[in-house]
């Protein structure tokens, strides 16, 4: 259906536009004193500065590749709602197996072979889910509750049993990638041209996952199989390997995200409380749900959060407090809103269900 | 010396079983070098008899076992962070370690995963009878609420609450001023930022005086790092911006690196944090744009060594002491019950620890300015606010 997504742009639209004029109510209610333009001349000035849009891109990073993952699964037929233990699991993993390979002290090399086996680790995991919820036809939800819950508490367990404490030590992270000559560009330079690869890798991943999604015949089986299995059945394509495949790519890229994390951005998993993934994987979900599994809404739903949270912790600096725990229930307000009142993001209609072909 | 002698003698017709047999193998195996301990413990009984006599009463048996094993039992719940978290809980670990090497008394850990595990850990201290825990220790402000509720239904316990303050007459309440141990960084970070100063992988930008904070979560306790760190720089110098930001949480290391980074490029040459795991994003990012960052609870340069090009000096909060303290009460048999320790500056409670791989390339004019500030604040000269 990629030619009918006009009116997903205007939902988007008077999404964004709705949320921005939440937000100029919430200025006016917290800061009586400052009125809005003063704060609109604040904003101007943090927003155009290149370090708060490459701040955002890396922010966004974990977001939107579960994301990316989430619309995978959730389009062939199969809700995957633990995506934030994928991230969790692969964030360890990643810390784990690189530390491993490096004694301690790994070098870029060592870091990209964590980053593999960590990506592969979240893809096995996330063929355990896809075994439970089509092979045992378990509750998909249910399922998905218990890769969090499992992830949750394997990794910081692992962590005990590896370092001897729920935080591992501190290891290097990826170079940045700068890219001759296009990094001298003023402000698109240091924002697209010098960054860490795990940007890049997911302007590709959103790019390559539109493609795949609605340019090849790969992404209509994804789609039959969430609309219509008993379709695409008939037509002589396995369902069940199909829905395969979609949470196998769930776990994928949810595995570069959360690797991303530990890797790529801190040096190190930190396993206490909600683990340093801390709810990226739930901001993922509603991200593709108010981009209506589109990867390019999927992306700009991810930036929007990411950037509202960056913006949130500048404008603490300069005095304007607007508590993070209230910046942090945004994403879930904004998906209640896009699917209460804004117009539908319309959910597969077979996304949930299990699919018995009738040959069998 | 002769009470012992009937103890022991009181054990052995008890005795017969493994667990007596192991005891008693204890007692012998410290053999000589427990001399002083055993006198100090039977001293404590006479005069410690009155405030802990729930004890013998509840459970008669396991109190005569381990008067024989003459070591006291400490239960030690932690705070959420878990053991190994280079900082707070080790430092409580530190401390009954300490204490352990000194009056030989025996404890046991445990570790809850999350807020709602903490009451219970707890109660099944408090209800063990084998051994009969003499004090529990209860690390962090998440100890709270159950502890308050605990220390009511089982009065007879002896109980030592970190990081809160919980009116009881079991609970020895400790809490830190740790708004006097940030005036302290405060104050050194605001008179490095205006220095042309390099050390480690970092250096001052010598254009701006800007420095940061970066907290956990908002809350009253963590506003007093704040509060006492912006005064300290203001001390420093009235020209200095503090620029400081919560990242809503305490393990988020991804956050805080994204924070410390906005603050880097706004100028900020030291960044303190009070945030838990959040704060070692904050080392790293100070790596990244090779500027400073100050550590906190413990010397996280020490603790975190990848990271001491960068770390100036860590806001200790001496959480050994408070725990070790509370021990030696109650083996001296002053069981502080029902009061609340305040451990600053003056206590040796907080102090400014500089950091392991810089610290001393801080110049000296610098530390002996944090020096005066430090008598002035004991001597009461100098007000630290607790809120911002």
């Amino acid at each position: 259906m990629s030619f009918g997504r006009l009116p997903t742009d205007r939902r988007l639209l008077a999404g964004v536009a709705g949320l921005v004029l939440a937000a100029l109510l919430a200025v006016e209610v917290l800061f009586p004193a400052n009125p809005v333009t003063d704060v609109g001349a604040v904003l101007v000035t943090i927003v155009a500065d290149a370090n708060y849009v490459s701040s955002v891109l890396r922010l966004t990073v974990p977001i939107a590749f579960a994301a990316l993952g989430g619309i995978f699964a959730e389009k062939s037929g199969v809700i995957n709602i633990g995506l934030e233990g994928l991230l969790i699991i692969s964030a360890f993993t990643s810390l784990a197996a690189a530390a491993a390979l490096g004694g301690g002290d790994p070098n870029q090399t060592q870091l990209w072979l964590g980053f593999g086996i960590a990506v592969l680790v979240s893809t096995l995991f996330a063929l355990l889910f896809a075994i439970v919820c089509i092979e045992f036809k378990a509750d998909q939800i249910i399922a998905g509750l218990a890769v969090w819950l499992i992830a949750l508490g394997l990794a910081p367990f692992a962590s005990k049993v590896i370092w001897g404490q729920v935080n591992s030590p501190t290891i290097g992270t990826f170079n940045n990638w700068t890219i001759p000559v296009l990094s001298e560009i003023p402000f698109v330079g240091p924002v697209l041209f010098d960054a860490s690869p795990m940007v890049y890798m997911l302007l590709v991943a959103v790019v390559a996952s539109w493609y795949a999604l609605n340019r090849t015949s790969f992404g209509r089986w994804i789609e039959a199989s969430g609309e219509n299995p008993k379709a695409l059945d008939t037509v002589g394509v396995d369902v069940r390997r199909v829905r395969y495949t979609g949470v196998l790519l769930s776990g994928f890229l949810s595995g570069i995200g959360g690797a991303g994390l530990a890797i790529g951005r801190v040096g190190q998993f930190i396993g206490g409380g909600t683990t340093m993934v801390n709810g990226r994987g739930w901001i993922g979900i509603t991200a593709y749900l108010f981009g209506n599994y589109n990867p390019f809404g999927a992306f700009g739903a991810s930036f929007l959060f990411a950037s509202l949270d960056a913006l949130q912790f500048r404008l603490q600096q300069v005095g304007y407090n607007i508590p993070s725990e209230l910046i942090g229930i945004i994403p879930y307000v904004t998906v209640v809103v896009v699917l209460a009142f804004v117009g539908r993001t319309r959910i597969p209609s077979a996304a949930g269900d299990h699919y018995e072909s009738g040959e069998e | 010396m002769s009470n012992i002698d009937k103890r022991r003698r009181r054990l052995l017709k008890v005795g017969g079983t493994g667990a007596v047999g192991m005891t008693l193998a204890g007692c012998t195996g410290e053999g000589d070098g427990s001399d002083e301990t055993t006198a100090e413990e039977s001293g404590s009984d006479e005069s410690g008899g009155d405030e802990s006599g729930g004890d013998e009463t509840t459970t008669e048996e396991s109190g005569d076992s381990d008067e024989g094993s003459d070591s006291l039992d400490i239960g030690m719940v932690y705070a959420t962070g878990g053991l190994g978290d280079n900082s707070f809980n080790d430092m409580a670990h530190t401390g009954v370690q300490d204490a352990e090497s000194e009056f030989g008394v025996s404890y046991q850990n445990s570790e809850p995963g999350s807020p709602s595990e903490v009451a219970n850990l707890q109660r099944r201290f408090a209800q063990s009878s084998d051994p009969d825990y003499d004090l529990i220790c209860c690390i962090g402000f998440v100890q709270a609420e159950a502890l308050a509720e605990n220390a009511q239904q089982f009065t007879d316990q002896n109980w030592t609450v970190v990081d809160e303050v919980v009116e009881e007459d079991n609970v020895d309440s400790n809490v830190f001023r740790e708004e006097e141990g940030s005036f302290q960084v405060g104050h050194m970070a605001g008179l490095l930022t205006q220095m042309d100063f390099s050390a480690g992988a970092g250096e001052t930008d010598t254009d701006n005086t800007v420095v940061g904070f970066v907290g956990g979560q908002e809350t009253p306790l963590i506003e007093k790092f704040e509060a006492g760190y912006t005064a300290g720089v203001e001390h420093a110098s009235e020209d200095i911006e503090v620029r400081s930001a919560y990242a809503g949480a305490f393990n988020d290391s991804a956050q805080g690196q994204e924070i410390a980074l906005s603050m880097y490029d706004e100028g900020a040459d030291i960044v303190f944090h009070a945030a838990g795991g959040t704060g070692n994003g904050v080392f790293q990012a100070a790596q990244e744009r090779g500027r400073f960052a100050i550590g906190v609870d413990a010397d996280q340069s020490m603790s975190l060594p990848d990271y001491d090009d960068v770390i100036l000096a860590s806001m200790v909060k001496r959480v050994d002491e408070a725990v070790y303290r509370s021990i030696e009460n109650l083996e001296n048999g002053e069981f502080a019950g029902g009061e609340i320790n305040t451990l600053g500056l003056e206590e040796n409670g907080v102090e400014a620890v500089y950091g392991n791989g810089i610290g001393s390339e801080i110049p000296d004019d610098v530390t002996s300015a944090v020096d005066e500030s430090r008598e002035a604040i004991i001597d009461g000269d100098i007000d630290v606010p607790t809120e911002v």
